[in-house]
């Protein structure tokens, strides 16, 4: 019994919202979301390690790939709660090719790399797309009792290729490595009803923007290096499982560690300390190799970022990747 | 082929820890190293700065300065007794801030003022009901802060502060070298000073002229900023005490010159007809008249709700360097006929770059947005300008004439660029096709001529004549400036052209200035 690490595609979708919250019109420049893509909840790294506690089986792999759709045409401003008329609505899509691989059944690997792609219905700033940052996750189950399991999960983003960073919120992502370090831990009853909790913090590198001065914290810096703030998340869900079938509704918080907030009437920018509360949910069907997967989630409170509401739609593939598979 | 994984997992768990671990200081780090200005240690002591021609002061001795006391005078004994004392007191903080204002007075506070166009460079936010309310001068920081320093507005703050520092400084050198008075380290061997002494005479201290003047001037531009303003003018004028360069004597009366100068600049900036470069009024005879010379279809805002047009009247502020009438003058000629063969094909340039937008197009448009919250691109030539002065050991007075040369041609710039704007009213490329979109942000005013490119032509003609050396350096970046708005989808290639080409007549009359004013 097989399962697949499509969770991770739905972290990433985490990401994406966060991305969206990039708003404002006017200003030109920056693009931030991007970052958020990538990151983790809030931020670059996010990507797609899960925030499950399902694992591969030894000597099986999943190729999956997820088509997610955020749009948000209300955002914060700091804390003020807004619309923008020269954004109108802001959407940002991506189509993530995942690998999650089983190497033992105990410890997996996932990679996956985003291709993403925003646009504004309103107002006159220009689409971004492109690929994304390529993220590794790897997740070990150390304790396995009675239903109970603890994970440690660390994980890792870094820009694919040269895309702007600081064109929020058009921009693709922030262009940050990252570093995630994860806990979690679940319990599952024989019923098949399960209770998974995690928390993350994620360390996030300065970035180089192609301005040589921008504002940040109330001041003037005179350089293209930018300091990000790191982030941190939680989460909470509670779902079913058991054979072919998983069903969940969760609940996701992500905050910088610190950063400043967007200013009065301004676009976001990089530097902004990003939150959102997210509620959503999460169904797979996988009755044999090839699956499906489906997830919707809403952002019920932020701060500096937009409230989206994201689709993803996946399909899975699960294989043997070497012989003698024993699970 | 089999391939034994399990054996894997231990060493993996053995790499991936240290990995982490080393990913993880490298992202601690959050400290932005910025470039860092040196101690300034001027090649000259331009003795005849004194003699120099001001731009507002009738004379360099309009304004009086109290002879000093004599060195061997018991007052100034103890002075410098106190100015020992002082020194031998310094903190690691003063000492900090000593360093900083090393760095030069007119750099430091020409670098304060980008600072501040930058912070107030937000657009108003639209009402619930679609209009934009006007920034209060009474009521500096409530929402919209007063001022929105746009490209006008930081022009003529930037231009008002370095014609102000450079008049100011040059009354203080025919002071100086009027009086002659020796810096305190020369006078008494055993004070301690903390920067490099050099044989310029220490009254009225340099630093207090330039910081006093430019804080008059800053509150009056952003009077938001009045406690800021006055910390740091405390700061600086004690760290000449701190740094046994000056004593009190020397700094009050460079503070009571500073001031009067402070006063008469001031007093220009009451009637430059500033305070009506906001005749929205003005604009239903403006797009009269474009139709009228064949711009069929005049500017429209582009944004929602549709905002009213940047200082429409900002073209009939008074200039620097020339009269009103060549600001007319001065005016090229009409652009392209939209919907002409040349019309057509600077749209047709933009609609191709709308498509596939280059990397290395996307990063020149945004190195040289200067956009909403950026310091402009008067600030950008401004910080370029005092960059080039520190490197060239410029001393203070003239750091402050480059500076007022650039400056006030800046301004001249945004005025003749103004003028252009609304006099064809000529629309942005976004109003003509709703495939061209921006990565930069739209500015909303006409598009006809550019006024990164009317700004950068100006500097860089002002700069290369200054700089010689620095000729291909500054017309390659004014190029790179001007071409950066077709690269960020806001302009054709003809407002860049002209405006490029203008820019560089304007700063002629600044250069013409520069041959005549006793400095070469």
């Amino acid at each position: 019994m097989q399962h697949f690490s499509a969770p991770k595609l739905m972290a990433h979708n985490l990401l994406i919202h966060y991305s969206m919250m990039r708003s404002l019109h006017q200003k030109g420049l920056r693009l931030l979301g991007i970052l958020l893509t990538a990151a983790g909840p809030l931020c670059c790294a996010y990507a797609q390690m899960p925030n499950d506690a399902i694992y591969m089986g030894k000597k099986t792999a999943c190729l999956a790939v997820s088509y997610t759709h955020s749009s948000w045409d209300q955002y914060w401003e700091n804390s003020l709660k807004r619309e923008n008329l020269n954004i109108g609505t802001h959407t940002t899509q991506s189509v993530m090719p995942m690998l999650a691989v089983g190497i033992t059944k105990d410890f997996n690997a996932i990679v996956a790399l985003p291709y993403v792609w925003t646009q504004a219905s309103a107002g006159n700033l220009r689409w971004q797309k492109g690929v994304q940052d390529a993220s590794l996750w790897l997740k070990y189950r150390f304790l396995n009792k009675s239903g109970f399991s603890l994970h440690a999960i660390a994980g890792a983003s870094i820009p694919a290729t040269n895309y702007i960073p600081d064109f929020l919120p058009m921009s693709i992502g922030i262009q940050c490595k990252t570093a995630t370090a994860r806990l979690l831990a679940s319990y599952r009853h024989k019923s098949g009803v399960y209770l998974t909790a995690s928390g993350s913090y994620i360390f996030r590198s300065k970035i180089t923007i192609d301005r040589d001065s921008y504002q940040a914290d109330d001041r003037l810096y005179n350089s293209n290096k930018v300091s990000v703030p790191n982030a941190y998340d939680a989460s909470a869900r509670l779902g079913y499982l058991k054979k072919a079938i998983q069903a969940e509704g969760f609940i996701e918080y992500g905050a910088c560690d610190g950063g400043d907030n967007i200013r009065r009437n301004d676009m976001p920018f990089p530097t902004n300390n990003m939150r959102a509360t997210l509620v959503g949910v999460y169904a797979k069907y996988q009755p044999k190799n090839i699956g499906v997967n489906a997830r919707a989630s809403h952002a019920i409170s932020g701060r500096n970022m937009g409230q989206s509401t994201a689709f993803s739609v996946g399909v899975l593939y699960q294989f043997r990747y070497a012989k003698d598979a024993n699970n | 082929m089999k391939i034994n994984y399990i054996s894997l997992r231990p060493p993996i768990t053995r790499y991936v820890i240290p990995a982490l671990a080393v990913m993880m200081l490298w992202s601690c780090s959050k400290t932005v190293d910025e470039p860092t200005a040196g101690i300034s240690s001027p090649s000259s002591l331009d003795e005849n700065a004194g003699t120099w021609k001001p731009y507002l002061l009738a004379s360099a001795s309009e304004i009086p300065v109290a002879e000093p006391k004599q060195a061997t005078s018991e007052d100034y004994k103890a002075e410098l007794k106190k100015l020992k004392d002082a020194t031998d007191a310094v903190t690691p903080q003063q000492r900090e801030q000593i360093n900083y204002w090393g760095a030069g007075a007119v750099f430091r506070w020409n670098e304060i003022a980008r600072e501040l166009c930058a912070r107030y460079n937000s657009p108003p936010a639209s009402t619930p009901d679609g209009k934009y309310p006007l920034p209060d001068a009474a009521n500096p920081l409530k929402d919209p802060k007063f001022p929105f320093a746009n490209p006008p507005y930081a022009a003529r703050a930037m231009a008002y502060l370095s014609v102000a520092q450079y008049d100011a400084l040059v009354a203080a050198w025919n002071y100086k070298f009027k009086y002659n008075r020796k810096a305190p380290s020369k006078n008494d061997a055993s004070i301690k000073t903390l920067l490099p002494v050099s044989d310029l005479p220490s009254y009225p201290s340099e630093d207090a002229v330039v910081a006093e003047v430019s804080v008059v001037i800053l509150k009056a531009m952003f009077p938001g900023e009045v406690p800021y303003l006055e910390a740091k003018l405390a700061e600086h004028k004690h760290s000449r005490i701190s740094a046994g360069l000056n004593v009190d004597s020397d700094i009050a009366a460079g503070s009571e010159l500073g001031k009067a100068v402070g006063a008469k600049i001031m007093a220009r900036a009451k009637t430059d007809k500033m305070s009506a470069a906001n005749g929205q009024a003005m604009t239903a005879a403006m797009i009269a008249n474009a139709k009228k010379i064949g711009v069929t279809e005049p500017w429209v805002s582009q944004e929602f709700p549709p905002r009213p047009p940047m200082l429409p009247t900002y073209g009939f502020v008074k200039p620097w360097n020339f009269d009103s009438a060549t600001v007319v003058a001065l005016r090229p000629e009409a652009p392209p006929v939209i919907g002409s063969p040349a019309f057509q094909k600077d749209m047709d340039e933009l609609l191709k770059i709308a498509k596939g937008q280059t990397r290395e197009q996307a990063r020149i448009a945004s190195f040289w947005s200067d956009g909403v919250g950026s310091y402009t691109p008067p600030g950008h030539w401004h910080r370029k300008g005092a960059q080039l002065c520190h490197e060239n050991k410029y001393s203070e007075v003239r750091t402050a004439r480059a500076l007022a040369l650039l400056g006030t041609t800046m301004q001249d710039a945004g005025i003749c660029c103004w003028d252009v704007k609304y006099y064809y009213y000529y629309p942005r490329p976004n109003q003509m096709s709703s495939k061209i979109k921006t990565s930069v942000g739209l500015p909303n005013f006409p598009s006809y001529t550019s006024g990164h490119s009317t700004f950068s032509g100006a500097a860089a003609e002002v700069l290369a004549h200054i700089f010689p050396s620095s000729k291909k350096e500054v017309d390659d970046m004014a190029s790179e400036a001007s071409i950066s708005r077709i690269y960020g989808l806001i302009h054709y290639r003809f407002d860049c052209e002209v405006g490029l080409a203008t820019g560089h007549k304007i700063g002629s009359y600044a250069v013409q200035r520069a041959k005549t004013d006793g400095a070469e």
